[in-house]
């Protein structure tokens, strides 16, 4: 019932601490930046972010999130660079178009590294609850405001989306006709937005009283409920993996 | 126009079942009161009545129309429903505004609209603020300015979900005028309610509901003295049908009027 | 515990004061009911009463109001909360948004008050319990139903176990069952824990027989105070806009029609109606 990913499952993944999948996540992409040859790339999605799903036990869900955000931009990319990048190696013309294979590697390379962004960011959410990352952040020195801004804004829309549904489902019912050509759809939209807006500023105003009400405001250190793991190998493990991505920079670069 | 749900079933999209083989006919110019707790399956069933949900099993009709079969803007020409939060609705600048909007979405004359307009605002009193902004209003008078614009629409049904949540006693008082200038004019009222010694005085008919099914329905002198029923649904007996059980009296008392008029016969009696 | 004197406060931009004169003195453990029309003033009390005024909404002051021995217009917000908590009554702009349980969004204000980390399960427990939430621990705030997020509201505050509880028409969409329940559990949190119980509430029969002291405010001030059965007897109670039971009602009718003494005094309740027609 909420705007994230996450998929609640009793895997070793979902266990490690917050910050930790964060590390994992932040070492994917910066690999997939960093490696230059397409295999490379592609490693670090099958070979790393795959097995990494598997054992989280999200698999089927991990690729069809990812394969149906890539596939789009993958369908423009590979034309658009084949035909317009630079390049020598021509494979077909069309017309005044030459196909060439430098293009489509270039396309090939982007595709990968959004696929490694794109799948390190899905298994991040899809193990990882969001207000626990941002706890795990904040006991780092996160602005607890900015996190808390960031854990709502990812609630409300859910609650956005039921109370816009509640909002078309009145407006029907007073012989608003939603169906229809597009000057109808938009007339139809004024009675849909307002009360969405105008609801939500009244609730800001009162969700701010209530906020106050339970102390958010007290400059007193905040404790948690819910204890965060951190296995005993872990904090090392970050430390190893941030250390591997300064050193795949350092390549990179040199 | 009368009303109908054929053995209706219905299940939400999570799977849910919040109504089980309800049957329910509803006759031209009757006054129907749904009672039951949160979670009962009133409002499910009442959003049976205008098309917004359709039934998984059965039919739904309004009058000759199927609810399948007609969209929920061509059912409001039937039925209109008040909503129990009126800030789901409300988004003109002025009250005047907002009460029209049904009847200009029904293709009104302007002159019509106005008149409408005018005389919905007076049975609700809410003239004063017709040219106000709605949301500078309190949320109960908000409420009547939904109930307003249902009124505007001039449907021979009328939907009302929890029309006396937050009104003050005049608020409730005038609610009740105007159910019984509604039943006067022979519309058809079905209108859920927490509150029922309200419904015991104005609605004729009572229908309980527990888990997505009618666990009784018939006159409301009768159900509301159905001790079992009601405990079964957890809802609470009006005062005046639990003073006239500990008075030990036999009869089930449904306004102040009637039980003063049994008072006055059994001293009668008495002397 | 709240001391109110001379409290007038009227809001910005507008020329009418909401609250005139107010003068009021709440001792602790009492749960005191304020009725009253709409706009009467019900509202601006209780914010009066928490601080809201003057720290959140703006306007000409007058008065003071004390809890618990502190000037509330001189304490900050932040220091108020924790002692005295509000409720108000839609239920859907007091959800934090940022817990994904009920559980862990009723200890969000005990992690605001850094109250440790072992102490919660207990508290939590005790708030899911009082407000009827059993069942519910796991699910998110915002799966559930409108009813279930008041009473949300109302474990939300009550586990900060404030000394001071300002609740503003808190069943107003509970059924009668749950609003009995919350009366009750109001009632045995001001007999228990010794909290001040203020509670604007509609529902004269639940204010009748749980409440210890009932406040009428009409025109933004105070008409009437005293025990229920003195005050929502009163002949007079019609002119401020105030419900009366069913019973008060048929009481009054009685009387008029000469059929019971107009000596007597009107009953409130259940069983003083019984006594009165018997």
């Amino acid at each position: 019932m909420t705007a994230t990913l996450f998929i609640e499952r009793p895997s070793g993944l979902h266990a490690l601490n917050p910050l930790t999948k964060l590390t994992l996540a932040l070492g994917a992409v910066v690999a997939a930046a960093a490696l230059e040859t397409l295999p490379a790339v592609l490693a670090v999605f099958v070979l790393v972010l795959l097995p990494l799903s598997a054992w989280a036990q999200v698999l089927p869900r991990f690729l069809r999130t990812c394969l149906r955000v890539v596939s789009p931009f993958a369908l423009s990319l590979f034309p658009i660079q084949g035909f317009f990048a630079e390049g020598t190696d021509v494979l077909f013309r069309l017309g005044p178009f030459s196909l060439k294979s430098e293009g489509l590697w270039i396309a090939a390379m982007l595709t990968a590294r959004l696929l490694v962004g794109l799948g390190a960011a899905t298994l991040l959410m899809l193990t990882t609850r969001p207000d626990h990352l941002m706890q795990s952040l904040v006991q780092r020195g996160l602005p607890g405001q900015l996190a808390y801004i960031v854990v709502t804004a990812l609630q409300i829309i859910p609650g956005f989306q039921a109370r816009a549904q509640a909002i078309l489902d009145s407006q029907r019912s007073r012989g608003l006709e939603t169906e229809g050509g597009v000057v109808r759809r938009v007339r139809a939209l004024a009675p849909l937005i307002s009360p969405l807006l105008l609801g939500s500023l009244m609730d800001l105003e009162e969700r701010a009283i209530a906020l106050e009400a339970r102390a958010f405001n007290r400059q007193v250190a905040k404790t948690s409920l819910t204890e965060l793991r951190d296995g005993r190998a872990e904090p090392a493990a970050r430390a190893l993996l941030v250390l591997a991505m300064l050193g795949l920079v350092a390549l990179r670069f040199l | 126009m009368n009303l109908r749900l054929e053995d209706v079933s219905f299940k939400y999209p999570s799977g849910v079942t919040a109504l089980e083989h309800v049957n329910l006919t509803v006759s031209d110019g009757e006054a129907v009161a749904l009672v039951g707790e949160n979670g009962a399956g009133k409002t499910t069933l009442a959003k049976h009545l205008n098309g917004l949900l359709r039934p998984t099993q059965g039919a739904a009709w309004v009058g000759d129309q199927d609810t399948r079969r007609n969209s929920v803007a061509r059912l409001a020409r039937s039925v209109a429903f008040v909503f129990q939060n009126p800030d789901e609705q409300l988004f003109e600048r002025t009250v005047r505004a907002e009460v029209g909007f049904g009847p200009r979405n029904f293709g009104a004359a302007p002159a019509e609209i106005e008149a409408r307009v005018q005389a919905a605002l007076g049975r609700l009193d809410l003239q004063a603020f017709a040219d106000r902004h709605p949301y500078d209003l309190h949320l109960s008078q908000r409420k009547r300015v939904a109930m307003a614009a249902a009124l505007a629409m001039d449907t021979p049904v009328l939907v009302l979900d929890e029309p006396t949540i937050g009104q003050d006693a005049g608020g409730v008082a005038l609610v009740g005028r105007l159910v019984e200038s509604l039943k006067a004019e022979g519309r058809t009222l079905v209108a859920i309610t927490h509150d029922v010694d309200f419904c015991a005085e104005h609605f004729e008919r009572v229908v309980v509901m527990a888990d997505g099914r009618i666990l009784s329905d018939g006159p409301a002198g009768q159900v509301l003295a159905q001790t079992q029923v009601l405990a079964e649904a957890a809802v609470e007996r009006p005062q005046l049908i639990r003073l006239a059980e500990a008075l030990g009296w036999s009869e089930t008392p449904l306004s102040v009027d009637a039980f003063v008029d049994l008072l006055a016969l059994r001293q009668k009696e008495g002397s | 515990m709240i001391e109110v004197r001379g409290l007038t406060f009227t809001y910005s931009g507008t020329s009418d004061p909401a609250l005139q004169g107010i003068d009021l003195s709440i001792a602790e453990g009492q749960l005191c009911a304020v009725v009253g029309a709409n706009g009467a003033g019900k509202s601006t009390l209780c914010f009066a009463l928490t601080g809201f005024i003057p720290h959140f909404y703006r306007g000409d002051l007058q008065g003071e109001v004390t809890v618990g021995g502190r000037p509330v217009a001189t304490t900050a917000l932040a220091d108020l909360a924790g002692e005295v908590g509000l409720v108000f009554q839609n239920p859907f702009s007091q959800i934090s948004g940022a817990r994904y349980t009920v559980r862990e969004e009723i200890a969000f204000g005990l992690e605001n008050l850094g109250v440790p980390r072992s102490e919660m399960p207990e508290r939590v427990a005790e708030a899911v319990d009082l407000a009827g939430l059993a069942g519910l621990e796991e699910r998110s705030p915002y799966a559930l139903s409108g009813g279930q997020q008041q009473r949300l509201a109302i474990a939300s505050m009550v586990v900060m176990r404030p000394r001071v509880l300002v609740l503003d028409e808190p069943t107003s969409q509970l059924d009668s069952s749950g609003s009995k329940e919350v009366f009750a559990a109001l009632r045995a949190l001001a007999a228990g824990r010794k909290t001040t119980v203020v509670l604007v509430e509609h529902k004269i029969e639940l204010v009748a027989a749980f409440a210890d002291r009932v406040v009428v405010l009409a025109g933004g001030q105070r008409v009437a105070d005293g025990a229920p059965s003195q005050v929502l007897a009163a002949v007079d109670l019609g002119v401020h806009g105030v419900g009366r039971t069913r019973y008060t009602l048929a009481a009054l009718q009685a009387q008029a029609r000469r059929l019971r003494p107009t000596s007597s005094a009107l009953p409130v309740t259940l069983d003083q109606a019984r006594e009165f027609f018997q």
